[in-house]
């Protein structure tokens, strides 16, 4: 009985301990709480947060939904699941920022915009609030040999991309409402170009402006690639094009100018004129001298 | 104009020192190239050698040859012209720095300083009292109008088509007019012998990335000229792990970012975060545009010494 009674005990004790810790868990003032994501929840700004999601939050919580979280002890919660969905933005948002235990804080590792476009990314998945999402689902046909054709329209500076995939039954037909990347290729990386809500229409096209200020080499001539942002549509598909629709420039060799940092022969001409004259002058001086004092002695030879 | 008065300066007549000498060494050697020859007729050993894209290959023996380093003039020539048609501009977002000097340490390894010496630091900046400190990462500023180049007396510091402020160790003669000169404290001047100057002897003086260091000379950033021909970023930016670098060529209008790769427009970077440059009254026209410490990513602790901000 006595046993009993200490093993109930025990129980009781840890149970309440351990309610006590859950409890205390995250202490999120409620101010935060209240706070809404200020970002809409756009087909952009879901894509941005899902790829910041991939890089520093998937590597322990796994995929949303899909329960693959690191086997830690706590587990890490998965966060497509309704259970952590219920909290507010502001609560999300509050524990990516503070972190606790395991879970590391973000609070400077991750901007403000880019935490609310994690949030965002999440929210998406939410069931409750999924009519939030401004996106209508499309379902494309199963295609293979799937490309992309450009055409540019050199008057109104426009780029239209056109992507096609091959049906069954042997036709090509456009792929609608994915998102294109219009990248133009700059000394150190690539110009995103595409704009917002860069998307296919139903017939697989797109149609981007080219930035009337962008400047090419000489001839006006620009590297550009398109390609699907998202490779889990259709793999890594791409499209390179050399397009003419840039500002010609003619890149400026300072050099080819005198100025006053110029060293040597790009000086400017009266720094060169003045030095030059300069020596000439005190030199003339100094030569005269000595040409008088040797006539001097000469004379003195012809008086004896 | 240039290159015809170093061709006349000391390194031709060691060069000619050098011609009679190895003369002497060349006669000497007969009797090695042929042994070498006799070799040639049957491959004696295979080596393993690992090529640069990570394949292992066998190679006869008597087919190795030394590999071929750049020869000075031709180092030299390219490090005083340029890469044409670039125009290179650096943009620092001083709302992302927290102090992490890892733009320091790669600068310090790529051009073979010492710990205290600075071709950029980061400074704790406060511009007044009742204004709010920042970390202000000091880069040389690379001028369109140059003070240094202007009061070099032997043509060491120029200017390239490119716009970067180069300095050549092999002309200098360290008389420091030029650190003088500059506003920006940009330049350092090698009191002693440099770190691993006994290591690096043999190596070839390169003029984009004044290595080996030379003792009794001026260094200074470089904008990582070395690396710039190969189409890397330079050192500090891709070391950046806070985004604070933009670095990227006028001409296009165009900057990337050194730790997320995003390539952004150079002039709507600046007109929408009121870029600026630093001492713009002195007239310099730096290539090195700041972004005013706003909406910092950190918060500031003011002592530099603190551990949230050294990280």
């Amino acid at each position: 009985m006595k046993n009993t009674f200490n093993i109930l005990a025990t129980i009781i004790l840890v149970l309440s301990l351990s309610a006590t810790v859950c409890a205390e868990g995250w202490d999120v003032p409620a101010s935060v709480k209240k706070k809404q994501n200020p970002y809409e929840l756009t087909k952009r700004n879901i894509s941005s947060g899902k790829k910041i999601f991939q890089t520093t939050c998937k590597s322990c919580h796994g995929d949303p939904g899909k329960g693959n979280m690191l086997p830690l002890q706590p587990p890490p919660t998965d966060l497509g699941s309704q259970n952590f969905l219920v909290q507010t933005d502001g609560e999300i948002f509050h524990k990516i920022r503070t972190g606790k235990g395991a879970m590391p804080t973000f609070e400077k590792t991750l901007s403000d915009e880019s935490k609310w476009m994690v949030i965002a990314y999440l929210r998406s998945l939410d069931k409750m609030k999924r009519e939030a999402v401004v996106t209508k689902a499309v379902v494309n046909p199963e295609v293979t040999d799937v490309k992309i054709d450009i055409d540019v329209d050199s008057e109104h500076k426009k780029l239209i991309a056109e992507l096609t995939g091959l049906k069954k039954d042997g036709k090509r037909v456009g792929l609608e409402g994915i998102e294109l990347s219009f990248l133009v290729k700059r000394a150190f990386g690539q110009l995103d170009i595409s704009g917002e809500e860069a998307y296919t229409n139903e017939k697989g096209q797109l149609i981007v402006q080219f930035p009337t200020d962008l400047p090419g080499d000489r001839e006006g001539q620009a590297n550009l690639l398109v390609k699907i942002t998202d490779e889990d549509n259709y793999g890594p598909i791409e499209e390179k094009r050399v397009v003419s629709i840039a500002v010609p420039t003619n890149p400026k060799n300072i050099l080819s100018e005198r100025a006053m940092w110029g060293t040597r022969a790009n000086a400017p001409i009266w720094i060169i004129a003045t030095y030059v004259l300069g020596v000439i002058g005190i030199w003339g001086v100094i030569f005269l001298i000595l040409f008088q004092l040797f006539q001097l002695s000469k004379m003195r030879v012809k008086s004896k | 104009m240039t290159q015809k008065t170093s061709d006349k300066s000391r390194r031709n007549f060691l060069k000619s020192f050098g011609v009679t000498v190895g003369a002497a060494g060349v006669v000497s050697s007969f009797s090695l190239l042929g042994a070498a020859k006799a070799a040639a007729k049957e491959p004696e050993e295979m080596v393993n050698l690992l090529t640069a894209d990570g394949q292992l290959v066998q190679v006869d023996k008597n087919q190795l040859r030394p590999t071929v380093t750049e020869p000075l003039n031709e180092l030299q020539k390219r490090g005083r012209e340029g890469i044409a048609g670039k125009s290179f501009v650096m943009v620092i977002d001083l709302s992302k720095c927290r102090n992490a000097r890892k733009c320091m340490d790669a600068c310090q390894n790529h051009h073979q300083l010492r710990a205290d010496q600075h071709h950029i630091n980061v400074l704790q900046m406060q511009d007044s009292e009742h204004t709010a400190p920042y970390f202000m990462p000091k880069p040389c500023q690379h001028c369109d109008n140059p003070p240094c180049t202007k009061v070099c007396p032997v043509d060491a510091t120029f200017k390239r088509q490119d716009g970067i402020v180069l300095i050549d160790n092999e002309r200098c003669i360290g008389c420091r007019f030029c650190i003088a000169a500059c506003p920006y404290s940009a330049r350092i001047f090698q009191w002693t012998e440099p770190k691993d100057s006994e290591k690096y002897k043999d190596l070839t003086y390169n003029i984009e990335a004044n290595v080996p260091q030379k003792k009794g000379t001026v260094s200074k950033c470089l904008f990582s000229a070395d690396r710039l021909r190969e189409d890397k970023l330079p050192s500090c930016v891709s070391s950046c792990p806070n985004g604070v670098y933009y670095f990227g060529d006028r001409n296009e209008d165009a900057v990337t970012n050194g730790t997320t790769g995003v390539t952004v427009r150079f002039s709507k970077l600046i007109e929408e975060n009121a870029g600026y440059t630093l001492m713009k009254e002195l007239g310099t026209k730096p290539r090195v545009y700041y972004l005013p410490p706003k909406d910092r990513a950190f918060k500031f602790n003011g002592d530099l010494l603190n551990e949230e901000n050294l990280h």
